[in-house]
């Protein structure tokens, strides 16, 4: 089948897209619009990078995680696992600005100083509208990246157009399961004719991930609520509170969640991975089982890679971030919650695909016990 | 046109045909829109009609054109009106109403056909429309007959006192055959001042009138020079033909050795019939073959003749012995005949026999059309909800093939665009949530679109209207139009200005140049965005205008094949597959992008597309 009329038929009509942007900055085909994948023309092309990239087609995902990992490090509800860590930035400034701990932010500062990576491409948030993705070179580029968006815009298109260019050599990816995903499936090289430099990718930071949002449908209920110029930072609280909270100008403006459900993007439906299972560092927010007021402001990392043990190791030894002890129980109640998802993901296929399981039919036996 | 001495052979086409018989006729009046296959006509009138003292215009559509030459027979002029087969059936109430009246000075409409529609977008017949607005039909065979047959008509025309109607068709127009020249009359016919109590008015009671008057041509006809019969006195098997049928059945009658035992009647009077005439062999035959272009106009004719005298017959024509669409060629008439006459077709074919490759019409290299829908594709596929085209007529007609990224959906007639997008438009206020938009160039625009465009404007409907503004009639041929500050005398006058007329009306107003991909398309999605009646005029000169200018200041695009991805990831032909200008070809040897120099035209858009920058343009000193 011709490249784009496969992503078309198998991916963008299904509404299984997660806009990751895997697709984009290649070629002249694919683009994005308001986090919304647009193919300009048709590619006839009867395979292509856009296909083999797209975290949403076909693939073995148990085959790629021993590729990259550890077997025995594997655990069934969140991939890769050497540790799970309770941290937050250090410095302040970090803190002030992020959406919890401001963990990522940090590492990926000390990971440029450090000569771990060259470059790293991450999601500008800009309040959580209009985010975009960005090629960022120095420290203060990372920092202007903290803070996370709940539209996803397309930041491997970002990753692609660097790689092509061929100009850094290790360059670090920040991004929510569907993107990391998307990037190990570049690191695997699956077109021989053209591997984009894939060998240029550094480390990848997975980000956790419920669902992101209709990009139009949350401006709209920005504007319902709050100014969107103003808001610098939104955030969902644990279930409890039923809210998504809107920062304007320093005050909080509540939206009942009821309000946001609607808007969660149809691709977030089918998706089954919530703790970002391909990457060095995993990292969320801090989800205490004695309350959101204990850890509120802290993160939660899980180590999947050597290199990311390594990066995790100095940070501490430089102080970079502050460790606290992890909550008990912690990682029982993730494991949990990160089963939950997978199976509402393959339910939510097996109606979409009466019966089978889409994209991920290669993980067969994997996935029976869901 | 003007010179020879009567009697001298000249080699012509049909349209220098139609050109010299309008001046031997003496016309003092000549109008048209242009349409293809007849649109030399009045560009050559236009030359001459300083010298010959007649007045010739390009008009702005076929009304002004028809109603014009009404005027100028009032005064007793003889006015030659020319369209083709689309343009005849946009003057349909014109052509009514002036029948009903009548006429004054000889008026003749010449309407060119194009069976199996070589340039146009359908094969209508006009002959139809004699019938309907009761008026005589004629109908040329030869490049003689195309000639002598226009000041026939126009005695016609004022012997019985109405409008008279010469079909023509493509291989008539543009066939070409020796003429005998006629005299050209020394001077034209003084006209005559329209008295007080002088009418040529359409009211109900001049219908029988009118009836009367094609009883009188019908009386003409009877005994005309135009038709006329070879073969035995009491034909069992006879052929009518009219138009080119006549040339294609007597060469198959002769390949098949039938001409002595098969009657061949070539009809020149289509209409009325002359049915006495008919009549005196079509009472003999068993079987009767009608040989015509496009529809069934004679065949229906003779067969009501047939069963009104109570004959006996069995007809073969359109849908049964020939196809039932499409152009008579030698091969079909042949194959037809033999069926007539029990006669075993030939295996070799009159045609040649070599298959031509199939190719799609496309723009010309250069031509800012391909530019504007390669934006216009980008912008509607970035809409949340794909929008809908509506096209209109003109080169850009073929964007609704591959040359035009399959732009639009539907397309009606010229200057159909702008209204049916504003019935889209107005039914986005009613649930309909796409955008909508419509092109025209800018001959269509003064030729119908205006009205359209009022009517949108006022009913503030949501649409865009994209203005292809490249200075040129272009499809025809360039001839000039409102537009562009000239005449079809050569005249030069102040040209109409396409953004102020816009802003009178009301709309709101854009111009971009489509060269300039990347702010055009920026400016394509404002408009897009914006609610109401937006115009967005996508101003380049026409490539074939631009070729000349571009030839004193040569600009070489070339590949650098070593960047170039060819077909790879990345890229899959993008300039040659996508972009599609006949410019960028391919080498097949080396698998890469390839440019060609004899048919590119330096505008250099290619380059801003290709996604390795592997295009190069080479502006000379300019660089």
């Amino acid at each position: 089948m011709l490249s784009t009329i496969a992503l078309d038929t198998q991916v963008l009509r299904q509404g299984l897209c997660t806009g990751c942007g895997a697709c984009q900055g290649l070629c002249p085909y694919w683009g994005s619009v308001d986090g919304r994948t647009v193919c300009f023309f048709d590619c006839e092309r009867s395979d292509g990078r856009c296909q083999r990239f797209c975290p949403r087609m076909p693939t073995d995902l148990g085959a790629l995680q021993k590729r990259f990992f550890a077997e025995e490090t594997i655990l069934p509800e969140i991939g890769p696992f050497r540790g799970l860590y309770l941290t937050r930035a250090a410095d302040p400034d970090i803190r002030a600005r992020a959406q919890h701990g401001g963990s990522m932010t940090a590492l990926v500062e000390l990971a440029l100083k450090e000569g771990f990576l060259d470059a790293a491409v991450l999601t500008r948030s800009q309040g959580g509208l209009d985010p975009e993705g960005v090629l960022a070179t120095t420290p203060e580029e990372v920092r202007a990246c903290s803070g996370s968006s709940f539209q996803v815009p397309p930041t491997l298109a970002a990753l692609n157009r660097a790689l092509k260019e061929d100009q850094f050599h290790s360059i670090g990816v920040v991004g929510t399961p569907c993107k990391t995903l998307a990037v190990y499936k570049m690191k695997a090289n699956p077109l021989p004719e053209n591997d984009n430099h894939a060998g240029n990718i550094g480390m990848v930071f997975g980000l956790f991930c419920g669902w992101g949002l209709d990009w139009d449908g949350l401006r709209d209920l920005t504007k319902r609520h709050a100014d969107p110029a103003k808001i610098s930072h939104m955030d969902i609280p644990p279930s409890k509170y039923h809210s998504l909270d809107l920062r304007e100008e320093g005050k909080t403006v509540s939206v009942n969640l009821d309000e946001v459900t609607p808007l969660v993007r149809s691709g977030c439906r089918y998706c089954v991975d919530m703790t970002a299972e391909f990457a060095d560092l995993s990292i969320g927010g801090a989800r205490s089982a004695s309350g959101w007021d204990v850890d509120k402001g802290w993160n939660q990392i899980i180590v999947r890679s050597e290199k990311g043990e390594a990066l995790l190791e100095l940070a501490r030894k430089q102080g970079v971030l502050e460790f606290k002890d992890a909550m008990e129980g912690g990682l029982e109640k993730l494991r949990k919650a990160s089963f939950g998802k997978k199976r509402t993901a393959v339910q939510n296929l097996r109606e979409l695909t009466e019966g089978g399981l889409g994209y991920l039919s290669p993980n067969r036996e994997l996935l029976e016990n869901l | 046109m003007t010179g020879g001495v009567p009697g001298q052979v000249c080699l012509m086409q049909g349209n220098e045909a139609i050109v010299r018989g309008a001046v031997e006729a003496g016309i003092h009046f000549a109008a048209s829109y242009p349409g293809s296959p007849s649109s030399q006509v009045l560009g050559m009138l236009g030359k001459i009609a300083r010298e010959r003292g007649f007045y010739a215009e390009w008009s702005t559509n076929e009304v002004c054109a028809l109603q014009a030459c009404t005027g100028a027979s009032l005064a007793g002029g003889r006015a030659l009106c020319v369209v083709k087969q689309n343009g005849l059936l946009c003057v349909a109430d014109a052509l009514h109403c002036a029948a009903q009246a009548g006429v004054k000075g000889g008026l003749v409409i010449v309407s060119s056909d194009d069976p199996s529609a070589h340039s146009s977008t359908n094969e209508f017949d006009s002959r139809w429309q004699a019938v309907s607005a009761g008026i005589p039909l004629l109908e040329p065979t030869t490049m003689q007959e195309t000639k002598d047959m226009i000041p026939y008509a126009f005695e016609l025309s004022e012997k019985v006192g109405q409008v008279v109607l010469v079909r023509v068709t493509t291989r008539v127009c543009h066939g070409r055959g020796n003429v005998v020249l006629g005299p050209l009359p020394e001077k034209l016919r003084p006209l005559e001042r329209v008295k007080e109590w002088d009418r040529m008015v359409c009211v109900c009671y001049m219908h029988a009138p009118a009836l009367e008057k094609l009883e009188e041509s019908r009386k003409c006809f009877e005994d005309c020079s135009y038709n006329r019969y070879q073969g035995p006195e009491t034909p069992e098997k006879l052929i009518i033909a009219g138009g080119t049928g006549g040339l294609y059945g007597q060469e198959a009658l002769r390949r098949l050795g039938k001409d002595r035992e098969t009657g061949f009647l070539t009809l020149g009077t289509l209409w009325p019939l002359p049915e006495a005439y008919i009549g005196k062999y079509l009472r003999f035959a068993k079987e009767v073959l009608i040989l015509e272009e496009v529809d069934p106009f004679l065949e229906q004719a003779v067969q009501a003749l047939a069963g009104r005298e109570g004959l006996q017959v069995k007809f073969l024509g359109r849908g049964n012995a020939l196809p039932a669409v499409g152009e008579l060629d030698p091969d079909v008439v042949t194959g037809a005949i033999a069926q007539l006459t029990g006669a075993v077709a030939p295996e070799k074919k009159a045609t040649s026999e070599l298959e031509l490759p199939v190719r799609e019409m496309s723009f010309c290299a250069g031509c800012p059309h391909r530019a504007t829908f390669y934006l216009l594709k980008r912008a509607i596929r970035q809409e949340k909800y794909p929008g809908v085209v509506v096209g209109d007529i003109g080169c850009y007609f073929m964007a609704g093939q591959s040359a035009g990224q399959y732009a639009w959906q539907t397309c009606n007639c010229m200057g159909s665009g702008v209204n049916v997008a504003e019935g889209l438009g107005q039914l986005t206020n009613y649930g309909l949530d796409q955008k909508v938009v419509t092109m025209c160039g800018d001959s269509t625009f003064f030729h119908t679109i205006l009205p359209g465009l009022v009517n949108a404007t006022y009913h503030n409907a949501n649409m865009l209207l994209i203005v292809l503004d490249n200075s040129a009639t272009a499809m025809t041929g360039f001839q000039p139009h409102p537009g562009t500050g000239l005449t079809a005398m050569g005249d030069h006058v102040k040209p109409m200005d396409i953004p102020k007329i816009l802003d009178a009306v009301g709309c709101n107003v854009e111009v971009a140049d489509p060269f300039d991909v990347v702010e055009a398309e920026k400016t394509l999605r404002r408009l897009l965005d914006e609610p109401g009646m937006n115009v967005l005029i996508m101003r380049q000169p026409c490539a074939t205008l631009m070729a000349k200018e571009r030839s004193k200041k040569p600009v070489r695009v070339y590949v650098d094949q070593d960047v170039c991805l060819g077909d790879g990831c990345g890229c899959d032909k993008y300039c040659s597959r996508v972009w599609g200008c006949p410019g960028n070809t391919w080498d097949f040897k080396k698998n890469k992008a390839l440019i060609d120099p004899v048919t590119c035209v330096g505008c250099g858009v290619c380059a801003k597309l290709c996604p390795s920058g592997a295009i190069k343009v080479d502006r000379g000193e300019e660089a």
